[in-house]
């Protein structure tokens, strides 16, 4: 995937992102709902790549009144996965020389596997994520759990300490999925399953398609490195 | 300009520790009023959780969730307010609760009053254990702090 191809996918899939964000937004009166009606407008002329480096600019600017407006992340990690992603793009475009915009682009795709990585050793070093207790306790009392029923799952220790170890495996040996283009490509399949499954028993459906926005850098990257060198 | 520095430094320089700890997780629960010396007797949870979700609902909520995101940026208004004693995260859950108050078609004439207060759930042992953290002045459904 050349750099260009994928800063353009990119942008495509971080301007839908934004706009299923922001419609959330359109049904809280006031300020909010001004600040996210500006960035539908912004994410629309983003996803037909109208003005592409003005636009990402503004998003910026935009992203630090909204972070300003909430005192910090609205939506945690994956806004700042968003802003992230955005910062990036932004600055990709005011590079003027090719070698920066690859740099700019290559720590995006570094940030998006550290995120899984350090995800996975903050759990692993961690007893009670070893031993299945944090998960247990994740869906017994923790906000998450999109049901009530899905708390009984607490029931299920054994199983629960299974998936512990099967997340925490999987995030820590993520970074090694890029070194083949198939394993990566495995790697982000399950990674977006992962992201799927959060979504739909934690409710965490901004992180599914902020994650997946990052995946062009990635593969990108993976490319760059292993293949061009 | 240092504020907006330290809002931007974790979005560039993010640390990913998801889930490192699972902590006492909040609660918001209110009690409407109908003075102002009522002493509240009936806490209701603020957006309670459903008892069951069908897999179809969980599939739409991937396009469109905006109560449950709404909810979880409360928790983390409760969880700062208990940190730092923000008086943005107060305002913000009062906001919040008489905007879902009033979509409830609850007759503020009655009830011009709500109270809420913050309850935090945590495993001792094998033991969930509740704790309240926090209980909020009175507040006026049109005004401000009324004790």
């Amino acid at each position: 995937m050349s750099l260009d191809l994928a800063i353009r996918v990119t942008e495509i899939a971080l301007a839908m992102a934004f706009l299923q964000q922001s419609i959330e937004h359109m049904q809280v009166p006031g300020d909010e709902r001004h600040l996210f009606l500006l960035r539908i407008i912004l994410s629309i002329f983003l996803l037909f790549g109208f003005q592409a480096q003005w636009v990402c600019l503004a998003l910026g600017i935009l992203g630090v009144f909204i972070l300003k407006r909430f005192q910090g992340p609205y939506n945690g990690g994956s806004d700042r996965m968003g802003m992230l992603i955005l910062c990036c793009l932004a600055l990709i475009h005011f590079m003027p020389a090719l070698r920066w915009q690859e740099y700019i682009f290559g720590y995006l795709a570094m940030q998006c596997a550290l995120s899984y990585f350090i995800a996975g050793w903050v759990k692993i070093v961690n007893p009670e994520w070893r031993n299945g207790h944090a998960l247990q306790d994740v869906f017994r009392f923790s906000a998450y759990p999109v049901s009530e029923s899905l708390r009984t799952w607490a029931d299920w220790p054994r199983l629960l300490c299974l998936m512990s170890w099967v997340v925490m495996l999987f995030e820590l040996l993520f970074p090694l999925a890029l070194f083949s283009h198939i394993t990566l490509i495995t790697g982000l399949v399950i990674a977006a399953g992962f992201h799927f499954a959060n979504a739909c028993l934690l409710g965490l459906n901004r992180f599914l398609w902020i994650w997946l926005a990052a995946y062009p850098s990635i593969l990108w990257l993976q490319e760059r490195i292993f293949v061009h060198g | 300009m240092l504020e907006t520095v330290k809002l931007l430094l974790p979005v560039i320089i993010p640390s990913w520790r998801f889930f490192d700890t699972i902590a006492p997780s909040p609660r918001i629960e209110f009690a409407l009023l109908k003075t102002v010396q009522d002493i509240p007797d009936r806490w209701q949870e603020f957006c309670p959780r459903p008892a069951h979700l069908p897999i179809s609902s969980m599939l739409k909520r991937l396009f469109w969730n905006p109560h449950w995101n709404e909810a979880l940026f409360l928790v983390s208004c409760a969880e700062r307010l208990m940190e730092n004693g923000a008086d943005y995260s107060v305002k913000e859950i009062v906001k919040r609760i008489k905007t879902g108050v009033e979509k409830r078609g609850v007759n503020s004439m009655v009830t011009p009053y709500l109270q809420f207060r913050l309850v935090f759930v945590s495993r001792e042992g094998e033991q969930l254990q509740k704790y309240i953290t926090f209980t909020s002045p009175v507040y006026q459904y049109a005004g401000g702090i009324v004790s």
